[in-house]
C-alpha cells in the first residue's frame, strides 16, 4: 500500500525532476527546432519563444537535411560507422568474452595474476596507448584500412572484467551436462554461455556501439580517405566548411544524436546495470 | 565380466596428502539400481564423477562394458547423468531441453519429437514442455532433468542426490517415480545420496562408504540385519541402533549400569570364545516388551522407565535409560507406554550385535 504521503512525495519528485528534464531539454528541443530553418529565419527567432517551434511544414520543411544528404558524405560516414560498429561488437564479445570465460572458469597458471594485470589496465586511459596503437598500425602498413581502424580496438580490459564477473557465477553442472549432451566447448560457449548471459553481451554491445559512435580521437588518426570516415569526423568537416549553413550544421548534429538517442531509450537497463553492477556483483 | 567394474579405483585431489577416494573395488551388473551412500564429504560425488569423467581416476582402473574407461571423455562413456541442481540449459523450453543432446547426436527431428514426446508423457511434463526452467517448481525441473537422461538410450544412468533439493512429500513420490522409471528402461543405475531411506527403498544393492572407503556392499536387507561393522549398524535404520559398552564374561553380558544378560547359546558360538569389553547393538525393533517375548526370554528381563515418546500411529518409539546410556524400543501400538511409565523388556538374543570397541568390527557377522 502506498500512503497518502508517499504519494504526495512522489508527485513532488515527479515534478522535480519534470523540471530538470526540462532544463536538459532545453537545447535539444532547440537544436531540433532550428534544424527545420533557414539561418535568416534562426536568427530571426533567436530572441523569442520561437526559438524552440518547428517552422510550419512546407515544402522547404527538410530543405537543411536535403542539402546534406546530397550535397555530402554524412550518410555514407553514418553508414561506415555503423559498420564498424557492428564489426566491433561481434568482434568484442567474441574475443573479450572468450577472455572473459577463460579467466572466469578454466584453470591455468598464474590465472589470478594475468586477472590482476586485466584490473590495473582498466585505469590506463586509452589517450596514453593510443600513438603506441598508432605507430604499430602506422608500422604494419595499416593506416588508412578497417582493419587498421578496428584491431587496436577489439580487445577491452573492461568488457574482459565484465564478462569474467558474470562467468564466474554460471554453474559448472551445466557445462557438465551439456558435454553429456555431446555439446563441445566451443558450441558451449556460443549457445550456452552467451545466451545464458544476455545482459552482459547486450551491455558490452551498448558500450560498444557508443565508443565507437563517439569517437573521434582514433578515428581521425587512421583515416584520411574520405571514403572510410566515421560521422564525427564527418560532423567535424562538415561543420567547420565555411559554406556549411547554421541550419545545416544543426541538422547534422541532429542526424548523428538519432542512433544514441535509439539505443539509449532501448538499453537503458543495459547501460544502467553495466555502470552499476560490474563492481563485484556474483550473482 | 560385470558391466561397470571398479578395479582399486583412487582419488587424490592435487594438493591433498591422502586419497578422497581409496581402493574403491566393485562390480555393478547391468540394469542393477545401486545406491552410494554415506555421510557428507565420504567421497561419493567424487566416485560418481569418476565414472562421469568429470574427475581423473588417479588410480585403478574403470571398466565400463567391458572398456576401460579411464582415458574416456565423458561425452564418449555413453552415460547420462542427473544432477543435484539440475544443471538444465535456462534459455531452452522443456522440450530443448530434453531433446539437445538427441539433437547433438544428429538425429532425425521426426525421431527426436517422437522420443521428446514419449518423455514428456512418461514424465507428466505435457503441460509445461514450453516452458522454461525459471518458470518450474524444483520437482518439475528434476523430471525435465530426468526427461533429458532417459531420451539418450544411455547405457548408465548416474544420479547425485537428485532429490536433495525437494521437499519431504516430493521427495517420497519421486522415489517411486524414479523406481518405476529404472523398471522400465532398465538402465544401470548409480544412484548417490546421503540419506539412508532414499537407499534402502529404492536401490537393489547398496554400497556404504566412509571416508573414501567401501564398508560393505549389499542389499537392503543384508545391510540391515548382517551390517560388517558399527559404522554401517549405525548408518542404516531409522531410529539409529541402540549401542552399549559393555563387558562380555563366561556368557554374561555386563553393562556399566551393572545390569546383567546371559547370552544364547547361538549367540556364544557366533563370538566364538571373544571376551573382554565389547559394544552390543540391538535395534529398536528387537527390544520387546510384549508378553509373549517376555516368558521366552524370562531371565533376562529389564526394567526402565520411559523418558520420552514418538507416536507415529502404527509403531511408536519409546525412550528410555538403560545399561548408561540413552535406547530406544520400536513397539507395535498395542504396547504404547506413557512418560514415567516403567516397562519390563528383553533383548532377542539372537537380535544383538557385538562390536569390537576399537575397530568397530561386527564378531557376530562371521567375515
Ligand atoms: N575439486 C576438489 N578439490 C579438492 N577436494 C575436493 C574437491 N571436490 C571434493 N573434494 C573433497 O573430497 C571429499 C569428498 O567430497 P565428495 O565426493 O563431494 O563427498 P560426498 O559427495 O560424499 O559428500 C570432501 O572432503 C571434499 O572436500
Ligand atoms: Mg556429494
Amino acid at each position: 500500500m502506498v500512503t497518502k504521503k508517499q504519494k504526495r512525495i512522489n508527485w513532488i519528485l515527479v515534478a522535480v525532476l519534470l523540471v530538470l528534464s526540462i532544463f536538459f531539454l532545453f537545447p535539444v528541443i532547440w537544436m531540433l527546432a532550428n534544424s527545420f530553418k533557414p539561418d535568416a529565419a534562426i536568427t530571426a527567432d533567436m530572441n523569442s519563444i520561437a526559438a524552440f517551434i518547428p517552422p510550419a511544414p512546407d515544402g522547404s520543411f527538410f530543405d537543411n537535411y536535403v542539402q546534406i544528404i546530397t550535397n555530402t558524405s554524412f550518410l555514407r560516414y553514418m553508414v561506415n560507422t555503423l559498420l564498424y560498429a557492428a564489426i566491433l561488437i561481434v568482434l568484442s564479445i567474441v574475443v573479450n568474452g572468450l577472455a572473459g570465460y577463460a579467466l572466469a572458469k578454466i584453470r591455468f597458471p598464474f590465472r589470478d595474476q594475468w586477472l590482476m594485470i586485466i584490473i590495473m589496465l582498466l585505469i590506463v586511459p586509452t589517450e596514453t596507448v593510443i600513438t603506441i596503437h598508432f605507430l604499430i598500425i602506422a608500422k604494419a602498413g595499416l593506416l588508412n584500412t578497417i582493419v587498421g581502424y578496428i584491431l587496436p580496438l577489439i580487445v577491452n580490459p573492461f568488457n574482459i572484467f565484465l564478462f569474467r564477473q558474470v562467468f564466474v557465477s554460471l554453474p559448472d553442472d551445466v557445462y557438465e551436462a551439456a558435454q553429456l549432451d555431446f555439446c563441445g566447448p566451443v558450441k558451449y560457449f556460443f549457445t550456452m554461455v552467451l545466451p545464458m548471459s544476455k545482459t552482459v553481451v547486450a551491455t558490452v554491445s551498448v558500450f560498444t556501439f557508443l565508443n565507437v559512435w563517439n569517437d573521434y580521437l582514433w578515428p581521425s588518426l587512421v583515416f584520411t580517405s574520405s571514403d572510410l570516415l566515421t560521422a564525427q569526423i564527418g560532423l567535424n568537416s562538415i561543420t567547420s566548411n565555411e559554406n556549411t549553413t547554421m541550419g545545416q550544421t544543426l541538422a547534422v548534429i541532429t542526424l548523428i544524436t538519432i542512433p544514441v538517442i535509439i539505443i539509449y531509450s532501448l538499453f537503458s537497463k543495459q547501460i544502467v546495470e553495466g555502470v552499476t553492477s560490474t563492481g563485484s556483483k556474483e550473482g | 565380466m560385470s558391466f561397470i567394474e571398479f578395479k582399486n579405483v583412487c582419488k587424490r585431489y592435487p594438493g591433498s596428502d591422502k586419497n578422497t577416494v581409496d581402493n574403491f573395488t566393485l562390480d555393478i551388473e547391468e540394469k542393477e539400481f545401486i545406491a552410494f551412500v554415506g555421510p557428507s564429504g565420504c567421497g561419493k560425488s567424487t566416485t560418481l564423477r569418476m565414472i562421469a569423467g568429470f574427475e581423473e581416476i588417479t588410480g585403478g582402473e574403470l571398466y565400463i562394458d567391458g572398456k576401460k574407461m579411464n582415458e574416456v571423455a565423458p561425452r564418449d562413456r555413453g552415460i547420462s547423468m542427473v544432477f543435484q541442481n539440475y544443471a538444465l540449459y535456462p534459455h531452452m523450453t522443456v522440450e530443448k531441453n530434453i531433446g539437445y543432446g538427441l539433437k547433438n547426436m544428429k538425429m532425425p527431428s521426426d525421431q527426436i519429437k517422437q522420443k521428446v514426446d514419449w518423455a514428456i508423457k512418461v514424465l507428466g511434463l505435457e503441460e509445461y514442455r514450453y516452458r522454461k526452467p525459471k518458470n518450474l517448481s524444483g520437482g518439475q525441473r528434476q523430471r525435465v532433468a530426468l526427461g533429458r537422461a532417459i531420451v539418450k538410450n544411455s547405457k548408465v544412468f548416474l544420479m547425485d542426490e537428485p532429490l536433495s533439493n525437494l521437499d519431504a512429500k516430493l521427495r517420497v513420490s519421486m522415489r517411486t517415480e524414479i523406481s518405476k522409471l529404472h523398471r522400465q528402461i532398465g538402465a544401470t543405475t548409480i544412484y548417490v545420496t546421503h540419506d539412508q531411506v532414499e537407499a534402502m527403498t529404492m536401490a537393489d544393492r547398496i554400497v556404504i562408504m566412509k571416508d573414501g572407503v567401501i564398508q560393505q556392499v549389499g542389499r537392503p536387507m543384508e545391510l540391515y540385519d548382517h551390517p560388517v561393522n558399527q559404522f554401517v549398524a549405525g548408518f542404516i535404520g531409522s531410529p539409529q541402533m541402540n549401542f552399549f559398552d559393555v563387558t562380555v564374561d563366561n556368557g554374561t553380558v555386563r553393562f556399566s549400569d551393572g545390569s546383567t544378560m546371559t547370552l544364547s547359546e547361538g549367540m556364544l558360538k557366533k563370538l566364538n570364545g571373544r571376551q573382554g569389553e565389547m559394544v552390543l547393538g540391538i535395534r529398536g525393533e528387537d527390544i520387546k516388551m510384549d508378553a509373549q517375548n517376555m516368558e521366552l526370554n524370562n531371565e533376562n528381563m529389564q526394567h526402565a522407565v520411559i523418558t520420552d515418546t514418538e507416536v507415529m500411529g502404527n509403531e511408536n518409539n519409546l525412550y528410555f535409560n538403560f545399561g548408561g546410556s540413552q535406547a530406544v524400543a520400536r513397539v507395535s501400538k498395542y504396547e504404547i507406554s506413557q512418560i514415567g511409565d516403567r516397562v519390563n523388556f528383553v533383548f532377542m538374543p539372537s537380535k544383538m550385535h557385538f562390536f569390537d570397541k576399537e575397530t568397530g568390527v561386527n564378531y557376530t557377522e562371521a567375515v
